[in-house]
Formats: C-alpha cells, structure tokens, sequence
C-alpha cells in the first residue's frame, strides 16, 4: 500500500528538487533523492536560471523513474489513441481520466475521514474501469444516446472531484499535482506497476490486432462473420480506462487524457502506410510527448503534466504542418512535370 | 447433370404467425436471390433481422455458427479516416469468428484476397487507400471481402447503389458468375430491379399493400414466374428475369 499522504507528484517540482540537488553537490551529504523528493517550498534561487544537462545527469538516479514512465505511459497510451481518435471515443477518454481524478481524490477522502488507507493507484484505475464498462454498455435500451452517457458521466466525475477536493482542502495541492500532473519524481513501485500492466496491455493488442482493427472499423460485417464485436469492444475500452487510470495515478490526469488522444491524431496525419505502422508510429510519438514534456519541464522550470501536453499538441501541430507541406510540394512536383510535358 | 445442392444451412427467418419467410436450407447454392419492394417494406430490415443485427418484431431467427455467412452493407461503414487498404478490408473477409487468434494472415489468407480482389476486377485496388476510394471502388472491395471469406451464403445490400449503369450491369454479371462458380447462394437487396433481374433466379417482392393478404404479402419464387405477377408488374412494369441466369444444377454439377 501507499500512503496517499506520500503521492510522488503532491508536492514535488523541479525546483525542489534542484534544491535538493544543489544542496547534495554542496557537500551536505544529507540530499539524497529519497529525501530531496518530498522537500516543500524550500529558497529557490535556481529558479532564476535554466537548469543545465549537467545537472540532470547528476540528477539521474531520481529522475530516471519518471522519465521511464513518461515514455511507457506515452507508448502505451499513444498505441491506444489510435482507436480513440479513429472511433471517435476521444470525449470518452476525457471521461474516463475525469473519472480517474475522481478515484484519486476519492481515495485521499476516505483516508481522511475513514482512516482507512487506501492507494489512490487502485482508486483511480476503479473508477476508470467502472466508467469504461458504464459506456460500453447499450444506452439506447434506457433511450439514451452514448454522448447523453458521456455528458452526464463528464459532469458527475468532474463535479464530484471538485465537491470531494472541497471537503479534504489540506490535500488539495495533492488533488490539483495528480489532476494536472506534475510528476517529477514516480516512485520504482508505479513504474513497475505501469511497465507490467503496458506489456499487458499492449501484448494483447498486438496479438489480437486483427481482431480489434476489424471489429472497431467495421463492426457489421465483423458481427455477422461472428466475431465477439462486444467482447472486442469491452476489452478496448477497459485498456483505455486501465492504462488511463493507471497514467493518471503516475503522471496526471491531464497528460494522460494528451497521451490517450493527441499521438493517434498526429500518426494520423503524417502515416500513410497501412495500419500497424500508423500504431507504430502513434506509439513513438506518444513516447516522445512523455520524455519530451518531462525534459521541457526540467529545463523550463515547469510542471510535467502540462509540460507534457504542451509536447503533444505541438507533435499534432507539426504533423499537420509536415502533411500540409507535403501536400503542397506533391502539387508543385506534378504541376512541374505536366509543364515538362 | 447432378442434382443441385442446397446449401447447408439451417438459418431461417419466420414471419408473423409463424410462417417461413426464408428458410436457407431452400437456398440453392449458385443462385441468386432478388429481395426488391418499394422503399419501406421492408427489405433492409429483413436482411439484417436474418444477419441476427436486428431483433426481430416477432417470430424467431435461428442461427448456425456454422454457416458461414457474409454481408456487403448499402455503404461501407469505415470511417475515411481510417488507414486501411483495399486489401486490408478484402483480407478481413478472412476473419471468422475466433479466427483473430492467430495474430499473422496465412498464404492462403494472401491467396484468397488476391484472388478476390482479382474476381471482381479490383486489384488494382489492393493498396490504395480505402477512404480515397469512390463509392463504387469501395463497393466492389466490399465484395471482394465477401467472395475472399469463401462464404456459403451472402447478403448484399443494394451492391451497386454507387454504380453508374454499365458498372451495375457488369458488375451483376460478374457476381452471377461467381456466385455460380463459387457454388455460394447470394440474396441481393436491390432497387436496380430491370437490371438485375436477368440476373436472378429466385425473387422476393415485398408487397406490404397487397390487398389479397393483411399486412401484405411476400410473394416468393422463380424470378421469370414473380415477374409475371400482376403486382409485381403493377409496380415494375414488364421486366425479363432470369434470362440471364445460368441454371443451378449445371453448376452444382462442377462442385460435385
């Protein structure tokens, strides 16, 4: 179990930690990253000039869990948006890591008025899996439609997060670290948690790639060939709320809802091979978001989370630029060869 | 010439009062069916009631996991976003069932999607882009995924709604060709009813106004004898059916 009181991203920032790491190399000898991690607002003189990449190096040992994390969440989470975006689930996806946030707060809640510990990590990937079996269902036997579910599960999870972060307010920098993300550090237990459940996330993706592929791009035709579309479906949406919750939990709500959606959107626009390749190349990307955001964060100073989603938005901008100049110089290209003729 | 062979089915669909509208085990194989009726009777809904998508009103649907069916929809329902070739789409024709657990496609996978794709005059179409496709290039790769998945009984939903007039012709052609060589069963929902019917073998018209019956009528049978029928010329005009149809047990001769 961990202690909720002790979330890696509650009170970390990179200035803390550049603290800690200035005070290590001052001969301290008390600044180990351990401890430097959970420090609070300490002076923070490093503040007024960018970090260099000596000192991250330095800084390795504490990092390297998060930056690991960063490109794991990414990799997963970036193969998993590609049927996000394609079957236009990407507000389910805002769901579900609504719903994560709520789990974690929900956690810190019962911890404190319960005094019952509970680990936000399971908090999280609860609710999630509850949302994700909630919108797998079929709502058009209450007379519902999917995006009425959405809505109304949209606004419960965010309105209940913020009821609940209302009530617990001597958590609420905890509450805002792990909805916005600012995981400096990830402890080794959610990295390994988040590498075990990826390599079985993504194991069964691949082997069952035939299987998802058809039923999600054309579920008719995969029904009446008997396929198990509903299984195929439910399994689908329970990697993304899996993945999302436990992302969520290591990294933040924010990043993970940005990894869950905006690699699928920039393989999109720069893959036009076949299928596994525009996975392939989601999944780079989604990495490259994680490590990217996670390095930008360090040298700029800012918190991960939003460092990371920054990083994958601007993966989607330069993949509509790369698709637009591409576009542009194909045209070029023929109008010169028809000139030629 | 051998006796034609049925198809081995055991899927059929009842109307109301229990009455058998169709009962696949009476599909020969190598024909082809007609459903036509004006919009609304109740066609599609019929179709897809049979696929087991829709549940039915009343009666029943009694399904065989053995049988192995296909359905070509009125338009694809892949989405133009997603990165999916005319092979890709041929190729998942393959799939049935838990077929998917085997993660990589055989040479017969390979061969049979060629083959498919190549039948219906589309292989040039194997590596190009789904959603760039026309509507009547994606058409004929829907039924290439049909004919790849050597199904023994297809639903085809208007095939050549997106056709002009000529491709709709060949295209009726080559299916009867193939459906015959193919020694499958095809029931083909179409609007096309002067171009297709010399096609047919068997016709279904859905006449829901029929006045003989409450509730109209499905008057089924030989294609040139349902042509015949006053309320089928009432609402087509004179059409020549099955004129064009190569009878079933020349055919299911070449299976035996």
């Amino acid at each position: 179990m961990i202690d909720p009181h002790h979330h890696v991203g509650s009170d970390d920032d990179f200035s803390d930690v550049a603290n800690a790491i200035a005070a290590d190399s001052a001969g301290s000898g008390s600044g180990s990253g351990a401890e430097a991690h959970t420090g609070t607002n300490g002076p923070v003189d490093t503040l007024d000039e960018e970090p260099s990449w000596s000192e991250f190096w330095g800084g390795w040992a504490m990092y390297k869990e998060a930056v690991y994390s960063g490109a794991i969440a990414g990799l997963s989470l970036g193969f998993l948006s590609v049927y996000v975006v394609l079957r236009r689930m990407v507000f389910v996806s805002a769901a579900v890591t609504q719903a994560a946030g709520l789990g974690v707060a929900a956690s810190f809640w019962v911890a404190i008025h319960f005094g019952i510990s509970l680990n936000p990590a399971w908090g999280a990937t609860f609710l999630s899996l509850l949302t994700a079996v909630l919108l797998a269902g079929d709502p058009k036997r209450l007379g519902l439609s999917r995006e009425m579910v959405l809505g109304m599960v949209f606004a419960f999870t965010s309105g209940a997060a913020v009821l609940i972060g209302s009530r617990i307010p001597q958590e609420t920098g905890d509450i805002q670290a792990i909805l916005f993300g600012n995981a400096v550090v990830v402890s080794p237990e959610d990295l390994q948690r988040l590498v075990w459940t990826s390599a079985g996330i993504i194991a069964l993706h691949v082997w069952w790639f035939r299987g998802f592929a058809f039923a999600s791009f054309d579920p008719i035709s995969a029904r009446v060939q008997g396929l198990p579309v509903r299984m195929l479906d439910l399994i689908l949406l329970l990697s993304v709320g899996v993945m999302v919750g436990e992302v969520a939990r290591a990294l933040g709500a924010m990043p993970a809802f940005a990894m869950s959606t905006l690699p699928g959107m920039a393989a999109l626009l720069v893959v036009r091979g076949p299928l596994p390749v525009t996975f392939a190349v989601a999944s780079i990307l989604g990495a490259m978001s994680g490590v990217g955001g996670y390095l930008l964060a360090y040298k700029k100073q800012f918190s991960v989370g939003p460092a990371q989603t920054v990083v994958a938005v601007s993966l989607v901008v330069i993949a509509a630029l790369v698709r637009l100049g591409v576009g542009v110089g194909v045209r070029l290209v023929r109008r010169r060869r028809r000139l030629a003729e | 010439m051998t006796e034609a062979r049925e198809a081995e089915a055991d899927r059929w669909a009842e109307g109301e009062g229990g009455e058998t509208v169709v009962d696949c085990k009476k599909l020969k194989r190598g024909c082809v069916w007609l459903v036509v009726g004006r919009n609304g009777s109740g066609k599609t809904t019929f179709v897809r009631t049979v696929l087991g998508l829709l549940r039915p009103i009343s009666g029943r649907v009694v399904q065989s996991s053995q049988l192995r069916m296909s359905y070509v929809p009125q338009a694809s329902t892949i989405d133009g976003t997603v990165p999916v070739r005319g092979g890709d789409v041929a190729g998942w024709g393959r799939l049935r069932g838990w077929g998917f657990l085997r993660p990589w496609k055989t040479s017969a996978d390979w061969t049979a999607m060629r083959r498919a794709l190549g039948d219906i005059d589309a292989s040039t179409l194997e590596r190009r882009r789904f959603g760039e496709m026309s509507g009547g290039q994606q058409q004929r790769v829907l039924i290439a995924q049909m004919l790849a998945g050597d199904a023994e009984v297809a639903f085809l939903d208007e095939p050549t709604a997106a056709m002009d007039a000529t491709s709709e012709r060949t295209t009726y052609r080559r299916l009867r060709e193939l459906v015959h060589a193919r020694g499958m069963a095809a029931v083909v929902v179409t609007h096309a009813v002067a171009v297709a019917a010399p096609f047919a073998d068997h016709i279904a018209f859905f006449d829901p106004d029929d006045p003989s019956q409450k509730g109209g009528r499905v008057h089924l049978g030989d294609a040139a004898e349902v042509a015949r029928d006053p309320r089928f010329i009432d609402f087509f005009g004179v059409v020549h059916a099955g004129t064009e149809a190569v009878g079933h047990d020349e055919v299911a001769g070449e299976h035996d």
